[in-house]
């Protein structure tokens, strides 16, 4: 299929298409002693698609080229120059040569090469100019009297489904068994439990279903209902209007900015994509926003798609898991986070893309169930569950978070949301082997539930990692042995996160930018679906993550990606020992587990994570779940 | 005609290597040199001293999310902070 992009005619593959004029006749030079490589290359595609090309020699004096070029009489006329020195005056003599000789209206003529700038050539007199970012494919839309636009990606995107083909089959029996038979128990625990924040995701849905239809008096009862399953805080918001700490409406003129910022975004033809992002088309490279700000994020957002963002996860405020209930309204936050309301993610939905995955995180508070609903109305694409992170390192409840993270998986299910399976219990200290244990479970009760899971092993410096030397030698080893046993255990989708290389990064953004790019490729290289990166800002902690530091870890990422291309990244003999030890370790965990009679019973007596690893069962929500009626 | 600082985005570094004997002297300059230039809400990104002085990274913030952004062309006359 071929279609115009930047004016230049392409295949969804990127290269061009057949040619749309008839053969020109194109003479060109490189004024400049040697260099004519670049003149070279544009010459076999001007060939090959049927033109007569004519190069000459290099270091002919501009005399001689002028008169070559009024007796050949071209219709166009390509000059380089890759040397700087005395560039301006000799082409400008050369244009005069031209004029004097009244030839320079009888043909196009360009100039490219190393010093060349595209103003500085236009300035000058010359139809176009050529920089060193210039393709083939550009100076052959200049001969074919096609608009060009240097320097744009070109590959078509469509939106990819990370868990398509995955058939979710245990290979390893063994380990299928116990996770089956512990998820099966979870499962049967939680049909007979609910909590508020079942509750409320249930009231918040009918809300949101009376509000599309005009019932408003419905609206208002609902609302009424939902503010008294809710804390202090949300509850005087409902009540009395006021704010939470540290947010703020969001005002007027911010508002009327988002639809600037639509028109801006339209369907994603027309963004500029610098031709970096091209090499990020196959791959799936997600970022996190959460600037507090749902303008600032979408800004954020809408450049990271442009330099090859293929997806983006919001973070909410950590004091949104802890609060019973959500808000409503469109709100900014002064603090990391943005503030997760439907209003509020209408708004950045504004700044995505056709072609973009948009995953809403569910994973690891008080309003869990909730935020699948809100993800699910506002279509985002994907969120994340996992109640053994959220429990052991996030600070809610473990019996809460089973009973919401059922209902999690149960919405996601029904909305056909797929989600990650996070597996960050990891940065608390928490073993590889006792965290994918969890992961297997749940993602086990996810797929039983009719769900999507996506594993989500941490690729990363783990403190165990730390504690253990596993990664004094490399940081390749460790991270291939998760990617390994995981795909040999069961047949599904990886996402490695979140962020890949946390805790290798530092504040000079050069490191941090290649710390990332290289765990991006590593893991992308070893099977991953789809990865979930940092900003080069990822280690400054004094203040919000820049627009520009985004650029710098997506342009890190795909310099590494076109580096490597297919070529994959052997780890040493070291990582299959380091699986084999990690798969002994996830079958003791999970013996353990189902020796502990219960899965909740299990997280509460650390068999997926311990208080000497590093992991506590949360309060937040405790007593709160009820047997239902 | 609009400031051009009044485009940018969010943040404004400066990066340069700093002729010094200690890395807190390096700081030092640094956040000398982003006063100087009319900066208020500055800091060191990342400074790291070698050889004859340090590399340093320098943030002056002008828009922090949530604040009145420039480049919208609006102005939020009144807007208050609230709920802190």
């Amino acid at each position: 299929m071929t279609e115009k992009v930047g004016g230049v005619p392409v295949q969804g593959d990127g290269s061009t298409s057949a040619r749309p004029c008839g053969p020109k006749k194109v003479m060109m030079v490189p004024l400049d002693p040697v260099h004519d490589v670049g003149l070279k290359l544009i010459r076999r595609a001007l060939s090959e698609r049927g033109h007569q090309v004519v190069l000459l020699p290099p270091d002919l004096p501009p005399e001689e080229v002028v008169q070559k070029a009024a007796e050949i009489r071209p219709d166009c006329l390509l000059v380089s120059r890759t040397i700087s020195y005395g560039t301006a005056e000799l082409l400008a003599r050369f244009l005069d040569l031209l004029d004097t000789a009244g030839l320079r209206d009888k043909m196009k003529v360009a100039v490219g090469g190393m010093s060349i700038r595209p103003e500085l050539a236009q300035e000058m007199g010359f139809d176009a100019g050529f920089g060193p970012d210039t393709t083939v494919d550009d100076a052959v839309a200049f001969v074919e009297n096609l608009e060009f636009q240097s320097t744009r990606a070109r590959r078509k995107l469509s939106k990819p489904d990370l868990t398509e083909g995955f058939s979710y089959r245990f290979k390893d029996e063994e380990i299928g068994r116990l996770c089956d038979e512990i998820a099966r128990e979870l499962l049967n625990w939680a049909k007979e439990r609910t909590s508020p924040g079942v509750l409320r995701a249930e009231i918040r849905e009918q809300m949101e279903k009376a509000r599309t239809e005009g019932r408003l008096a419905e609206v208002s009862r609902l609302r009424d209902e939902y503010a008294r399953l809710t804390g202090d805080e949300i509850l005087r918001f409902y009540r009395e209007g006021t704010p939470v700490s540290h947010t703020r409406p969001l005002t007027a003129s911010k508002a009327r900015t988002f639809f600037d910022l639509e028109k801006r975004a339209g369907d994603g033809e027309d963004l500029v994509r610098p031709a970096s992002a091209d090499v990020m088309a196959e791959r799936v490279v997600f970022v996190q926003y959460g600037t507090g700000c749902p303008l600032m994020d979408s800004y954020h957002i809408l450049l990271s798609q442009s330099w090859g963002a293929r997806g983006v996860v919001h973070f909410d405020p950590s004091w949104g898991a802890r609060q019973e209930g959500l808000l409503e309204g469109a709100w900014s936050h002064q603090h990391d986070g943005t503030v997760i309301t439907l209003e509020n993610l209408n708004l950045i939905k504004k700044s995505i893309l056709p072609w973009t995955l948009w995953q809403v995180r569910a994973h690891r508070g008080l309003n869990t169930p909730e935020t699948v609903v809100l993800a699910a109305l506002a279509g985002a694409d994907l969120t994340k569950v996992n109640m053994v992170y959220g429990s052991l390192a996030a600070g809610t409840d473990p019996e809460r978070l089973c009973v919401d993270g059922v209902k999690c998986l149960e919405l996601a299910a029904r909305f056909g949301l797929p989600y990650d399976v996070v597996t960050n219990e990891e940065l608390a200290g928490v073993p590889a082997a006792k965290a994918f244990a969890g992961m297997l479970v749940v993602m086990t009760a996810g797929v039983l539930l009719g769900g999507r899971p996506i594993l989500q092993p941490l690729f990363a410096h783990s403190p165990e990692a730390m504690i253990g030397g596993i990664m004094d030698e490399d940081y390749v080893d460790f991270n291939a042995a998760k990617m390994m046993v995981l795909a040999d255990i069961v047949d599904a989708p990886i996402w490695p996160g979140a962020p890949v290389g946390f805790l290798t990064q530092s504040q000079d953004r050069v490191q941090s930018s290649t710390m990332t790019a290289l765990h991006a490729a590593l893991a992308l290289g070893l099977g991953a679906r789809a990865v979930t990166i940092a900003s080069s800002d990822e280690a400054y902690a004094g203040g919000p993550i820049t627009g520009a530091s985004r650029v710098d870890s997506l342009k890190s990422v795909a310099a590494a990606l076109r580096f490597l291309g297919k070529t994959k990244i052997t780890p040493s003999p070291r990582a299959a020992s380091l699986g084999k030890k990690l798969r002994e370790d996830i079958l003791n965990t999970l013996k353990s587990a189902v020796a502990a009679g219960s899965f909740v019973g299990a997280l509460y007596a650390g068999v997926f994570g311990s208080r000497e690893d590093g992991a506590y069962p949360g309060r937040a929500g405790r007593g709160t779940v009820t047997k239902r009626s | 005609m609009p400031k051009a600082l009044d485009r940018v985005l969010d943040a404004l570094d400066v990066e340069t290597f700093f002729l010094c004997d200690t890395r807190e002297e390096g700081v030092e300059l640094g956040l000398k040199l982003m006063k100087e230039l009319g900066f208020d809400d500055v800091d060191v990104v990342f400074c790291e001293q070698g050889g004859p002085g340090v590399r340093i990274r320098l943030r002056a913030y002008l828009s922090r999310p949530g604040s009145d952004y420039p480049w919208t062309g609006q102005h939020d006359a009144g807007e208050a902070k609230t709920g802190d």
